[in-house]
């Protein structure tokens, strides 16, 4: 096996890795770069718990090897905001409390994000069907479309 | 988080320090004994921890518990950090379970702070030489009520010294009208750092030199009981994972094994690969039959209640009902498969889990491990919320035996599979009533009886290594709101307690949510068998005023309007309406027990008559929590439960084969989703004077019966089986079969069966040809130095790099992961493996002595420079067709090459495809050295494509079939599709079964980028072929395109083809529910997130499967192999990837999801029959072709 170093973008800062092109992406993210944001959930693209975004789209992680991320731009839950600085929809999930365990917090957060990103303007039952494959076990549900819908209103308003 | 690095000695090393401690501590209290249990510590710095037995699962607690501790102390909340279930530290208060933090372990934590504001308050009045009553305190703060501006801190208060104060009963704690932290609604501390990724849950904790752990379980999945539990494996093939880089150690003790890697996936990718022979599986008992089962287990009967004479009421009752009532096994279903570290030390062990039980965890890890409980800690962390006994613990102990086996720190993960398949379940129940009602419809009588196979569910590695026997005990928690809310005269009561059927143990509701299901859906039944209201009804029996209350409160929220008959709530079209009511009050704990909240339920439901599909539309919920700590996170608790337990109802239920857990995944057990929720609107009572109740569960237990009862109320039929699935409703309201019965007869002009068959047992011949009377050798040409740089243009080398794009040399010619063109790819053949050479210009290992001429012989005739004969698998029949010109330019691209020293793996054929000679007659019968004559009728463009597709390109090598003897059909035949490598290729004429006819335009986009959006990506063999033609122009790919969009008879215009597409794709979308079968809800939770067509928009391609010819094929090999093989590596990455679905599904699941894309997607084609079987057969192969690839890359 030929591992020559893969070159990757994360959170804006380049990395090369040298592992085999194999590697799961969310492997490499929690263990090598310890990002933490993106969880695993199924390892199936079932549940949406390791959700990143690839060059501004939703990707499952689990599924995806490192090698389909050569040359791109990968964003984790930490490249969005932080806890002093959370960016506008991490903002709204805190003050509409959309979490229970939090365990799928990553994949909902990253979710509308993505959506928000594509479409500022994305209604209720847009939201609803962008989230229909992201699981939540504790039964969240509506107050993480609340926290989506606070984060639409949000930047509908600031832009 | 500080709390799991928190320790007796960092305490002891503070200088100031207040304690509140165990009342059984020594006398006097020692802090640096290690009994001696913490409630609460005030801090130098006016900080404060609070300690806890309990552990937050999500639910808020510990937010809901630093606002009583802020609240008694009289802190700010923000001062206030709870330490959950340090299993060193806190108390032990047992197991998290059953809704009693803050009903009950909260109280002493409330008493601590008390007392702790208490003797602050002493101190206080010393220093500043006041009474305590004329002191007053803020924040932590106290200050005289005189005027005079002194104040003095709690931690100036506790001077350089340790203050430790024994917990007493005789504090007096705030009455309710000074509470101003209690009663506020305050948002949860732990989610801002959830929502930014800085929250460690125990999944992301990292001890510096860990290794990664994977544990490899039995096939007896979720059963722990059982004379072959721990005594099952025969042997482990060591071999199997030989090529797995990275492998610490092999652990093996009893039925337990584990494998410890460096790296995390080596360890999945081992333990994956691991091949372990283990003793035939007992079956189980008839889970299909999940009612006899339950009353069939060996049970003991429990009576809970014997009041009055319920055997002569029922003698006289004017009438008489049985019922029974049942409820599947449920999966606790945490979002996070359960993870835990150990670091096992001489002397010691450290876990670090997401146990609700750290202090059972901690005695079990002693008996596992052979040591004193003091010599193992347990550092909590927070997990996926969990809901009870889930597979938490079992990791521990999983990480532990691995640790100590290396000696190093070992993380071990659970896949989801495991957690799937080997969590203790949330148990069936089966409840039995018999009642009886006088003339006038009241309830004389009441029996009934409860079976619930459920134990605590012993620590599985104990039990798989035989450190603990796998003989079930037996738990009594049956009996959880067995006892009915209402006071009918005569009740007998009995629980039948029995061990566990497969792995069980407490989910949220216990069994109080089955037995509340029974008892509300037979007094619904009562009531309008009375002809009465059935709220009005239930208030004949309820005299309980907190009851009553809530019960009224909440119909008046909902605008109950009386009924006392079904249908009352209309219909429109297919849909009928109804509306149901339930109530419970949950008790829980040890009989009799406590009751939590009270809660009830008015749900609304809309029934599909057509499809049996039912929708929860509105749910109007009512509790009385007592006293709330935090409302905000009380009406979060009701949310969750009304949500989570509406998808139990509703879809939830474990599936078993004969012999175990077959639910793996979330596509055999879907939960539900954000399309599915209904309007929910809670009602909380006021009652902030009473005692606060758990309000983690309550909100769960009416759900079920509230959401039958509207079921009836819509369709006049009462359901009895959880849950309540279309196919349930269907049958129970003899709504017949919607799902079309796929047609028997293939569409006319589509290829039959037995012509499949036919090529099958061509394509065995395929790959090589023999025959037997010529064995002549020829001649070797002579070596030559490889010719110097400079010879050949750039220009002719560039042009002979994409003419190498279009021959795919690179694509045989290099072995997965290995250097380009130098060969060691393994060609799967029926005559065996054919290992491809080295095409680099290396003298000795490649074809660097080569001369042109020896070039072209070997692309013409298939001879090498040495005179052996190739075979076949080499397409030199259609390599022969090149121009000379162009094989001069390929000729001085592959010299121009890097030369790679090294030479794959000889091919070695069995006898006798190994006699190289043979070949010769074969070439004599079915090979044509010509090269390729245009056709003067035929366009510049076609001409180009046909000499492409026709030569270099050898598109017939796979796409035409072969002959008994492994030679290319001609003819009327040539490219009508083949087999290569176990999948099909497809037809490129007339015969494809592409939904929608090939357009050239369809065609070129799918060569350029691998995917077309009518027809889908590239997989299998075909995706490193379009990847090799990223080189190749667009003019040449255009031809190419033009060319084989002519070999069809009839050309479709774009307009045809997209309006062809945009039909089948409406008619896939509304021909079948994605609800309406078990393989339909595989399909909705497995494959829909990246197939249908109105999915989230994700990385990658959306492929649409009604669109995709290997739903329309005669047999379901291509799919089978996607399937259960995965995409990891597409011809372009930006299409996307497929995990592999081979360790979520076995035979049947596939089979089940197959039948259900075959009939939605190709609903015109015949049925694929024998899928299970042929599923295994793919299996196998797919595991096989693994091997020889693992091989090969050793
Ligand atoms: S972990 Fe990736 S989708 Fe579940
Ligand atoms: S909050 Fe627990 S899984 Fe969603």
């Amino acid at each position: 096996m030929v591992t020559k170093a893969i070159g990757v973008t994360v959170n804006g800062k380049g990395h090369e890795l040298a592992l085999p092109p194999k590697t799961p992406l969310l492997n490499v993210l929690r263990n090598d770069l310890e990002l933490n944001g993106p969880k695993f959930g199924c390892g199936l693209g079932e549940c949406g718990a390791c959700t990143v975004l690839i060059d501004g789209v939703a990707a499952r992680a689990c599924t995806i090897p490192l090698a389909g991320v050569e040359g791109r731009h990968v964003t984790t839950l930490e490249g969005l905001g932080s806890e002093g600085a959370p960016d506008i929809v991490q903002r709204a999930f805190i003050e509409a409390q959309g979490a229970q365990c939090g365990y799928c917090l990553n994949g909902m957060i990253m979710m509308v994000k993505a959506l928000l990103l594509r479409r500022p303007d994305a209604g209720v039952e847009e939201i609803k069907r962008e989230l229909r494959y992201n699981l939540c076990r504790c039964g969240t549900h509506l107050e993480i479309l609340e926290s989506a819908l606070l984060a639409a209103t949000r930047l509908r308003q600031h832009g | 988080m500080d709390e799991a690095r928190l320790t007796r000695a960092s305490l002891l090393a503070e200088s100031s320090l207040l304690a509140v401690v165990g009342a059984d501590c020594s006398d006097p209290p020692n802090l640096a004994d290690q009994a001696t249990s913490l409630f609460l510590t005030v801090h130098g710095d006016g900080s404060v921890q609070a300690f806890n037995g309990h552990v937050d699962l999500g639910t808020g607690i510990r937010t809901a518990l630093a606002q009583i501790v802020a609240e008694e102390l009289d802190v700010a909340f923000e001062r206030v950090s709870m330490i959950l279930g340090h299993g060193g530290l806190g108390p032990d208060q047992g197991a998290t379970i059953a809704s009693e933090t803050i009903q009950i372990t909260a109280l002493p934590l409330r008493r601590a702070a008390a007392q702790a504001r208490r003797y602050l308050l002493e101190l206080a009045a010393v220093e500043l030489k006041v009474a305590p009553e004329n002191l007053h305190v803020n924040d932590g703060t106290v200050s005289c009520d005189d005027g005079s501006n002194r104040f003095v801190g709690y931690g100036e208060l506790l001077g350089n010294r340790h203050h430790l104060l024994r917990l007493t009963d005789d504090v007096a704690l705030k009455p309710v009208e000074q509470h101003r932290v209690i009663g506020r609604s305050q948002p949860r501390v732990d989610i801002p750092a959830k929502a930014t990724g800085s929250f460690t849950y125990v999944h992301d904790m990292r001890l510096p030199g860990m290794l990664h752990g994977r544990v490899v379980r039995p096939p007896y999945a979720g059963i722990d009981a059982g004379d072959f539990v721990g005594r099952s494996l025969i042997a482990i093939d060591e071999g199997s994972i030989a090529h797995v880089p990275g492998i610490v150690k092999l652990v093996r003790i009893g039925d337990f094994i584990g494998i410890v890697a460096e790296r995390e996936e080596q360890a999945a990718e081992a333990a994956a690969a691991l091949q372990v022979t283990w003793k035939p599986v007992p079956s189980l008992p008839d889970m299909d039959d999940l009612a006899g089962t339950l009353r069939a287990n060996p049970s003991t009967p429990r009576l809970l209640e014997d009041k009055g004479d319920t055997p002569k009421a029922l003698a006289e009752a004017a009438r008489r009902h049985r019922r029974t009532y049942l409820w599947p096994y449920h999966l606790h279903g945490s979002i996070g498969p359960s993870c835990s570290l150990a670091d096992w030390q001489p002397g010691g062990l450290r876990v670090w889990s997401g146990t609700q039980n750290p202090q059972v965890l901690r005695r079990d890890l002693a008996t596992l491990m052979g040591l004193h409980e003091g010599q193992v800690e347990i550092l909590r962390l927070e997990a996926a919320g969990c809901f009870g006994r889930n597979c938490a613990d079992d990791v521990g102990a999983d990480a532990a035996l691995l640790s100590r086996a290396v000696g190093r720190p070992v993380r071990v993960q659970l896949t989801r599979e495991q957690e799937h398949a080997w969590e203790p379940k949330g148990a069936a129940q089966l409840m039995e009533v018999e009642g009886g009602q006088d003339a006038e419809g009241g309830v004389t009588a009441y029996d009934f009886s409860v079976y619930y196979p459920s134990n605590g569910a012993p620590l599985l590695a104990a039990i798989l290594t035989g450190a603990v026997s796998s003989t079930p005990t037996v738990l009594q928690m049956g009996d959880r709101t067995a006892i009915p809310p209402y006071d009918y005269a005569n009740r007998h009561i009995v629980c039948h307690d029995m061990p566990p059927i497969v792995r069980a143990a407490w989910l949220r509701g216990v069994s109080s949510l089955p037995n509340s299901f029974a008892h509300e859906s037979f007094i619904d039944e009562m009531a309008f068998e009375a002809g009465v209201d059935p709220i009005e009804y239930r208030l004949r029996y309820l005299h309980d005023p907190r009851a009553i209350d809530l019960v009224k409160a909440t119909a008046e929220r909902a605008g109950w309007t009386p009924r006392t008959s079904w249908g009352s709530a209309g219909s429109e079209g297919d849909i009928l309406r109804g509306r149901g009511f339930a109530y419970a009050l949950y008790v829980h704990s040890k009989f009799p027990g406590y009751g939590a909240a009270w809660s009830a339920w008015v749900a609304d439901v809309e029934v599909n008559r057509k499809t049996g599909e039912v929708a929860v539309t509105k749910v109007t919920v009512g509790q009385d929590s007592g006293q709330m700590i935090n409302p905000a996170g009380v009406k979060q608790q009701i949310h969750g439960n009304v949500v989570q337990s509406i998808g139990r109802v509703m879809k939830e239920e474990v599936s078993f084969t004969e012999k175990a857990v077959a639910t793996k995944d979330w596509g055999d057990y879907p939960i539900i989703t954000f399309p599915e929720l209904p309007l929910v609107n809670v009602l909380m009572v006021d009652r902030q004077s009473e005692p606060p109740l758990g309000v983690g569960e309550s909100a769960a237990v009416p759900s079920a019966a509230a959401i039958a009862n509207a079921i009836y109320d819509a369709t006049g039929v009462r359901f009895r089986e959880v849950p309540f699935t279309p196919e349930r409703i269907r049958k129970g309201l003899g709504i017949p079969e919607p799902l079309p019965a796929p047609s028997a007869e293939p569409a006319r002009g589509r290829r039959s069966r037995g012509r499949l068959l036919g090529y099958a047992v061509a394509a065995a011949a395929a790959g090589i040809g023999l025959l037997s009377n010529f064995t002549p050798w020829r001649s070797a040409i002579e070596p030559v130095a490889r010719p110097l740089p400079g010879v050949y243009s750039d220009a002719t080398i560039e042009r002979g790099r994409q003419l190498a794009a279009i021959g795919d040399c690179a694509v045989c010619h290099t072995a997965d992961g290995g250097l380009p063109l130098a060969g060691g790819r393994r060609l799967e053949t029926p005559f065996g493996t054919i290992v491809t050479t080295n095409i680099t210009p290396d003298p000795d290992h490649g074809i660097g002595n080569w001369s042109y001429p020896a070039f072209v012989r070997a692309m013409r005739e298939g001879i090498h420079r040495d005179g052996r004969h190739l075979y076949p698998a080499f397409p030199y029949g259609a390599y022969a067709k090149t121009s000379d010109a162009d094989l001069s330019a390929l000729y001085a691209f592959l010299m121009a090459q890097e030369p790679v020293a090294a030479s794959p793996p000889e091919t070695r054929l069995a006898f006798p495809f190994s006699l190289r000679p043979l070949l010769a007659g074969w070439n004599a019968l079915f090979h044509d050295a010509a090269t390729f004559k245009s056709n003067p009728e035929k366009s510049a463009l076609w001409n180009r494509g046909a000499y492409l597709v026709e030569g270099l390109g050898h598109c017939s090598a796979c796409h035409s079939p072969r002959n008994r003897l492994g030679a290319e059909v001609k003819g009327p035949d040539h490219l009508s599709g083949g087999t290569v490598e176990g999948w099909d290729a497809p037809a490129l004429t007339a015969l494809s079964l592409a939904p929608v006819p090939w357009t050239e335009a369809e065609l070129f986009t799918y060569l350029r980028t691998g995917f077309s959006p009518l027809h889908g990506p590239a997989a299998g063999p075909m995706a490193p072929v379009i990847a090799s033609l990223r080189d190749v122009s667009d003019d040449d790919l255009r031809a190419m395109a033009h060319y084989l969009a002519d070999l069809r008879a009839t050309r479709t215009s774009e307009a045809e083809a997209a309006e062809q597409a945009a039909s089948l794709e409406a008619r896939a979308s509304t021909s079948m529910p994605p609800s309406l079968s078990q393989g339909a809800r595989i399909y909705e939770g497995a494959c829909a997130v990246c197939h249908a067509a109105d999915g989230p928009t994700l990385w990658g391609s959306r492929p649409s499967l009604a669109l995709n010819s290997n739903l329309q094929a005669a047999r379901p090999d291509n799919l089978l192999r996607v399937i259960l093989g995965g995409i990891d590596t597409p011809a372009y990455a930006e299409l996307g990837y497929m995990p592999s679905f081979a360790a979520a599904f076995d035979d049947e699941q596939v089979a089940q999801l197959l039948s259900y894309l075959r009939s939605r997607f190709a609903p015109d084609q015949p049925a694929w029959t024998d899928l299970a079987r042929r599923a295994g057969e793919v299996r196998e192969i797919l595991r096989h072709e693994r091997l020889t690839r693992a091989d090969g890359g050793s």
